[in-house]
């Protein structure tokens, strides 16, 4: 039996088509989707943007729902996964006549920030648009997808910012592997907010004109939105099914720069080793590879990162290179599994996409393709990095790896716990003065620091001073900084805004935290499924113990309230929660 | 020059959150970033909106603040000569 995974079924909505074929086209006419800004509720008129080209209502009559709280986000990752599902003929029937046990992993960082962000002054003084609360969560937009299908038997959410739909696909191809489900919808949906276009905006990283990706004068990224997700199979099984194999997706890799929360190392280590791991997975030498779909946000520090990223591992074999985030914008949370499914367009359609605004080459970077068409793709690379460093490559082929990927047999089972620390109130976090000094804590909130100090006694009682992957829970991640945020929106309007409360605003900040004090460049993936995140987190870190890649993993799970939101929670109901609660956990898996 | 030099280190500690540290622990001509003090780029990003927010000075492209943010002194001077509030 092969452990060999294909693609049977893509969904997509994004700036440059409502599916398959409108985006196909948009990419062969080389019409990019930035421009002014006409769905999100900005102040910003002058940053361009690559909106979907649907309102909340529009989604939502076609998708058949009522509920006015529903976000953007959610409501785009209903359109994909709807086509998704459609285009690998799966149907409920199917699925209950066949009892198949599917999975959706979805990655998002927005989720319902959209519409908490529109109500959030009106919170604290009227209950009426209270019902906005229970929708916020990354977990919970997932949940809605999944019910809205009524066909999936599991559900979870990743946030890793910017890779957490590539990251939703390892998962699912590891879930599979494992034989833990028949089938997963993996990808990932974010729409615009107000929230992050100003966060993105006091990190001085948008550009003003049309993104120009590797070119020496790019000035920044533009934001896009949208949502795209694939149908994961094991080969024999779509082979029973009788459907058609897209493609393979034979490799892929995790790895963290463990470098700065929001700049990437100047080698481009932790993309370095990403691509490499994936290449390796795949059985596929540098010189295999045809095309490159580039992270290439079009930032100063991206591009040239990623460049010599790109040389270290290709050197003199480079393939053709492009960023379609010049057609799409940078989708953020979305955009690993908006550009595999761009690749996987440019694989069926033999042609490679161009990377638009590029004029002038940068000094030691790569220089992109313009595009191609009549092109033959059988390997392409798939790049996706986040904040805190947070790097994954995924490998698309027409051909199987037949060599490397004969399922293991002896997996090895014996994972053991061997420390576990809690923390529960926020007197204990004094202690972290015996670990780290005040310079160096000087942004960390009291989450950041409970999640640290927790994790760095829990490694001290196991012995461990570098565990091989960090996986962590956390139901809303750094939620004091972003309702400081909010507050700032709300009282000063779209001023620029202190870029400490958003840096720490995506979730695996808290993950990549704990990465770059220990220098930890392995797997690091958090999971955002609210009373389930832990639960995610474990399994997913005795998939990798199992499978014999690692043998210790730092586990943990993370969550802090503020005064507002333990206001917020009696109201609607809701249990009451701590003002902080850690636990951090090791475990090995050794003879 | 003395007073904005007061000034604009009591203003750094508190936008930076620089927990236990005092305008006392700041020289005046040390390197705030790098091997000096150990700011980075976010810290930067800090600058830049302390610049706007007090001084009425806007920096537009975060490679400005570079030759600015160097030393207490060279912020002092920078903002005594480009003040509009």
């Amino acid at each position: 039996m092969n452990n060999n995974i294909v693609i049977t079924g893509e969904g997509i909505v994004c700036a440059i088509g409502l599916d398959n074929q409108q985006v196909l086209q948009s990419l062969q006419r080389k019409q990019t989707g930035i421009g002014v800004m006409k769905y999100l509720r900005s102040a910003h008129l002058e940053l361009p943007v690559g909106e979907v080209q649907l309102s909340n209502d529009e989604m939502r009559n076609s998708l058949g729902i009522t509920d006015q709280y529903s976000n953007r986000t959610t409501l785009m990752g209903m359109l994909a996964v709807k086509q998704a599902l459609s285009d690998a003929g799966v149907d409920k029937q199917t699925i209950g006549d066949n009892h198949l046990r599917v999975v959706l992993v979805s990655g998002t960082t927005v989720a319902g920030m959209d519409i908490t962000e529109q109500f959030f002054d009106t919170l604290t003084a009227s209950d009426k648009h209270l019902a906005c609360v229970k929708n916020h969560s990354c977990g919970r937009s997932t949940q809605m997808i999944a019910e809205y299908f009524g066909l999936f038997a599991e559900y979870t959410t990743i946030s890793t910012a910017c890779s957490s739909a590539a990251n939703a696909l390892i998962l699912g191809a590891n879930m599979l592997k494992a034989d833990q489900c028949d089938m997963v919808v993996a990808g990932g949906c974010e729409s615009l907010s107000v929230f992050h276009l100003n966060g993105f905006n006091s990190l001085m990283i948008l550009d003003h004109e049309q993104c120009r990706p590797f070119d020496e004068h790019r000035a920044g990224l533009n934001l896009g939105e949208g949502a795209a997700y694939v149908v994961l199979e094991k080969e024999e099984y779509a082979a029973k099914r009788g459907v058609e194999k897209h493609a393979y997706l034979r490799g892929y890799g995790n790895a963290c720069d463990a470098f700065h929360q929001t700049a990437s190392s100047e080698n481009g280590e932790g993309a370095y080793r990403a691509m490499t791991e994936a290449l390796q997975m795949a059985g596929l030498k540098p010189s295999d590879i045809q095309y490159v779909n580039a992270h290439g946000t079009g930032t100063p520090n991206n591009d040239i990162s990623e460049s010599n990223a790109l040389k270290r591992v290709f050197s003199d074999t480079m393939p053709l290179v492009s960023s379609t985030k010049s057609f799409t914008g940078h989708t953020t949370s979305a955009s690993g599994s908006i550009e595999a499914v761009i690749c996987l367009l440019a694989m069926r359609y033999h042609f490679v996409p161009a990377n638009l605004g590029f004029t002038t080459p940068m000094t030691d970077g790569i220089v992109p393709t313009l595009g191609e068409t009549d092109y033959d793709l059988r390997n392409v690379v798939c790049n996706s990095f986040g904040f805190g460093g947070n790097d994954t490559s995924l490998v698309f082929s027409l051909d199987d790896n037949s060599i490397s990927n004969i399922q293991h047999s002896t997996f090895n089972t014996n994972v053991k716990e061997v420390a576990r620390i809690e923390i529960t109130s926020e007197d204990e976090l004094a202690e972290i003065r015996d670990y780290v000094k005040p310079l160096e804590a000087r942004r960390m909130g009291k989450i950041m620091k409970s999640s640290l100090l927790s994790s760095l006694k829990a490694l001290k009682v196991a012995g461990v001073e570098q565990p091989d992957a960090i996986i962590t829970g956390t139901a809303l991640g750094c939620l004091e900084n972003s309702e400081l945020l909010l507050r700032q929106l709300t009282e000063e309007g779209e001023v620029t805004l202190k870029p400490t409360y958003f840096m720490q605003s995506t979730h695996n900040t808290i993950s990549s935290n704990i990465a770059i004090r220990l220098g930890c460049h392995g797997y690091n993936i958090t999971y955002t499924q609210d009373d389930d995140s832990l639960k995610w987190a474990l399994r997913d870190a005795e998939l990798l113990l199992q499978s014999g890649k690692v043998r210790t993993v730092l586990v943990g799970c993370h969550d802090e309230t503020t005064s507002m939101y333990r206001d917020l929670l009696h109201r609607i109901g809701e249990k009451e929660q701590p003002a902080i609660k850690s636990t951090a956990i090791v475990l090995t898996c050794g003879e | 020059m003395e007073e904005l030099i007061l000034e604009l280190k009591k203003k750094i500690i508190n936008a930076l959150n620089l927990e236990e540290m005092t305008p006392d622990d700041i020289d005046t001509d040390d390197a705030l970033f790098g091997e000096g003090l150990g700011l980075d780029s976010i810290d930067a990003l800090e600058l830049i909106v302390l610049m706007e927010k007090d001084y009425g000075i806007k920096l537009a492209n975060p490679a400005e603040g570079k030759a600015i943010f160097k030393s207490i002194r060279s912020i002092a001077e920078y903002v005594s000569n480009h003040r509009t509030k």
